[in-house]
């Protein structure tokens, strides 16, 4: 601290700044707040032009080679978790701290205590005027409607309004401070996935996305019990809901209706209503048997074994079919089954009768699951903010000086901020009390 | 039903945007007093024309577009309004009905019909986030000009040349005032624009910062604007290099609201 304290060419010879002080006093100086922030700003343009989190050959088809390597080298296709960023990011966290502890300190110094001017300094004041009369009693009255009283004497009173403005700047940076704290426990401890639900089905981990992805347990299970979609009558989506069960030691805990922009919240993990789509369901009727397959499902009884090998919606104008692949004596081969036509409906396979009753598309929802311990933090951080945006931007701290003169009472007042509506404020308050004296 | 009252507003904004140019021309009160009230009188109208629609349709009409360009100016024009009980700035009214005038003919070329709203947009962060938003964005507009009309005024007074108009000039000191006072609340806007796009995207994404591009941009507005304000206030800029320091903000605006959605693209689609 003695560092940003000593200044040079002050009569006595300057203490001897060690490169230590030097390297201080630059970390904690706003030129550096305004260099790391330009640095920042501007760095994360590229993020924005190049195309992030693509894979490599999406990045030789639109780049060249070498152009591809500085991309790799800088970690410009995941620039926000580059390390260099997040190196930039830290360097700003510590400069903040530091300027902002530095300059609480000072304003803490600077406080000092508050006395009532003489009426020489009254009267060089942005604003004064002064009345005849002894009795100051009727024009403390209206003073004391809109300000506070913070020092009293036997010759006069000061007062005071919006004193709390000089904190919003502090409330501003430390609020800064817990937003980016609270966004780095989220990286550290939270985690990000998808699960995709059919209807009625359970899960209880989830897919993280990135180059090679892996399942994370969740510790709970969560069952999709219903799924509904509607529709505008313009064919856009209107609403998707999933009815989802939270389920925990084979007990149903609660279940909660989520949609986009109504997450459901459990023990930490958030749970979103990302997408949705269809997955075809084949119902067969084999050898008397009812079976539902769906996609890649295998089917043996005995000697059949049928496989379904690929749905199609439209079978060249004949409607939605399925091809199933058997072994017939041994030889792998593929038949098509068509729903809307008769003829291709049933099929003698190993002797056995297959029918194909109905292919249905059931929904799946397609839901975001995360879990991130750091939000709280962000939130509070947020609120903290917006209060001190309001203290900083929308409140202004002024004084009000009332002083007995020889022939009357000195009023004078003075503003720091917001200058001009003080000087209105000041000239009602300057035809208050004279209109009600005379 | 909005679309016509729209169009009765972009008449009084245009014939606003004639006598503030021929104000230009014979600088008579009286013509500016005529611009000045149709200007009035087309922001009325305009806010009607808003809060029909905000009934028509049944949400917060600034999801497209053609919504978000109307509303901008309609900001656009409140504001102006706002500063023209403090400052002289009719000279402003010259260059910023013109450019108002022709955004809203611009809007009018996108598509102008109520279309149903996507679930994502279904929420009560939509007008907080948007208003805010746009507010903020509407008084770096106005101090984006009041700034090159600094650059112009200096540079006059520089060359010792006498600009045709210079006479009418609002002073170096009052144009860089208004820049400080557009900071001080469009700073506050923007910001809270973002805090609640934050918290909406937090509910609808899953995540309260992705680093989609128009979040990014936003970010680098922001900065740009935070440099400017504790360069103002602790370094002591003034005049010339605030106002770059505008141009250069507002730039960013610019790429944040239009640049993103034309050339970029991202999960903030819509607008």
């Amino acid at each position: 601290m003695s560092a940003t304290k000593s200044k040079p060419g002050e009569g006595e010879p300057a203490p001897k700044k060690t490169i230590i002080d030097r390297i201080y006093i630059f970390l904690t100086s706003i030129r550096f707040t305004i260099f790391l922030l330009s640095f920042i700003a501007v760095s994360s343009i590229f993020g924005t032009i190049i195309k992030q989190h693509a894979s490599t050959e999406e990045y030789l088809s639109i780049y060249s080679e070498n152009t591809y390597r500085i991309i790799k080298f800088f970690r410009l296709d995941d620039a926000y978790h580059s390390p260099w960023f997040f190196a930039l990011i830290i360097l700003f966290l510590i400069n903040l701290i530091l300027c902002t502890m530095g300059r609480f300190t000072r304003f803490i110094k600077t406080e000092k205590v508050i006395k009532l001017p003489d009426e020489n300094a009254l009267s060089n004041m942005q604003m004064n005027f002064h009345i005849e009369t002894k009795d100051s009693k009727e024009t403390m009255s209206i003073l004391e409607k809109g300000y506070k009283y913070v020092h009293k004497e036997a010759q006069g009173f000061v007062l005071e309004r919006g004193a709390l403005s000089k904190y919003g700047v502090y409330m501003i940076h430390v609020s800064i401070i817990i937003i980016l704290i609270g966004s780095f426990i989220g990286l550290i401890y939270g985690y990000k996935g998808f699960m995709i639900l059919n209807k009625g089905e359970t899960k209880g981990q989830i897919i993280m996305r990135g180059e090679n992805p892996k399942e994370q347990p969740l510790g709970f299970a969560l069952r999709c019990k219903d799924f509904k979609v509607s529709f505008y009558p313009g064919g856009e989506p209107k609403d998707y809901v999933s009815t989802i069960e939270v389920i925990e030691g084979g007990k149903t805990i609660f279940e909660k209706n989520i949609r986009v922009n109504d997450p459901l919240f459990y023990k930490g993990i958030r749970v979103y209503q990302a997408s949705y789509g269809r997955t075809p369901s084949f119902h067969f009727n084999i050898g008397g048997e009812s079976v539902t397959l769906k996609e890649r499902d295998t089917y043996k009884k005995d000697d059949l074994i049928i496989m379904v090998a690929r749905f199609e919606s439209m079978v060249h104008d004949f409607g939605p079919g399925v091809l199933i692949a058997y072994l017939d004596k041994g030889e792998p081969r593929t038949s098509w089954f068509l729903k809307d036509v008769e003829r291709l409906k049933e099929k003698k396979i190993q002797g056995i009768h297959i029918r194909l009753e109905d292919i249905r598309e059931d929904f799946y929802t397609g839901l975001e699951v995360l879990r991130d311990p750091g939000v709280w933090v962000v939130w509070t951080g947020f609120a903290l903010i917006l209060f001190g945006l309001y203290v900083n931007f929308f409140v202004y701290h002024r004084r009000i000086f009332v002083r007995q003169v020889s022939h009357g009472i000195m009023i004078a007042g003075i503003a720091m901020k917001n200058k001009e509506a003080f000087k209105e404020e000041f000239e009602t308050l300057k035809r208050k009390i004279c209109g009600n004296k005379s | 039903m909005s679309i016509y009252i729209f169009y009765i507003s972009l008449a009084f904004y245009l014939f606003s945007t004639l006598f503030y140019l021929l104000y230009l021309v014979v600088y008579r009160k009286g013509v500016e007093r005529v611009g000045y009230y149709s200007l009035f009188a087309g922001f009325s109208i305009h806010l009607i024309s808003t809060l029909f629609r905000y009934i028509q349709a049944g949400y917060t009409p600034i999801t497209n577009i053609y919504e978000s360009l109307s509303f901008f100016a309609l900001a656009i024009a409140g504001f102006f309004l706002y500063l023209k009980r403090f400052y002289k700035i009719e000279i402003l009214g010259c260059i910023i009905l013109p450019v108002l005038s022709i955004m809203l003919i611009w809007a009018s070329t996108f598509p102008a019909e109520i279309r149903p709203l996507p679930p994502v947009l279904k929420s009560y962060w939509l007008p907080i986030h948007t208003i805010f938003s746009f507010v903020g964005n509407a008084i770096f507009f106005i101090s984006f000009f009041v700034s090159i009309l600094y650059l112009v005024v200096e540079r006059g007074i520089k060359k010792k040349r006498v600009l045709p108009f210079s006479g009418r000039f609002p002073s170096l000191e009052t144009l860089d005032l208004i820049n400080y006072r557009c900071m001080s609340y469009g700073f506050p806007f923007i910001t809270v624009g973002i805090i609640t796009g934050s918290i909406w995207a937090g509910f609808a994404w899953g995540s309260y910062w992705n680093w989609d591009p128009k979040e990014t941009w936003s970010l680098i507005t922001w900065i740009v604007y935070a440099i400017l304000l504790h360069n103002r206030l602790t370094i002591g800029w003034r005049g010339r290099k605030t106002a770059y320091m505008m141009i250069i903000g507002f730039l960013s605006i610019l790429i944040t609201f239009l640049g993103v959605n034309l050339f970029i693209g991202g999960l903030h689609s819509y607008v």
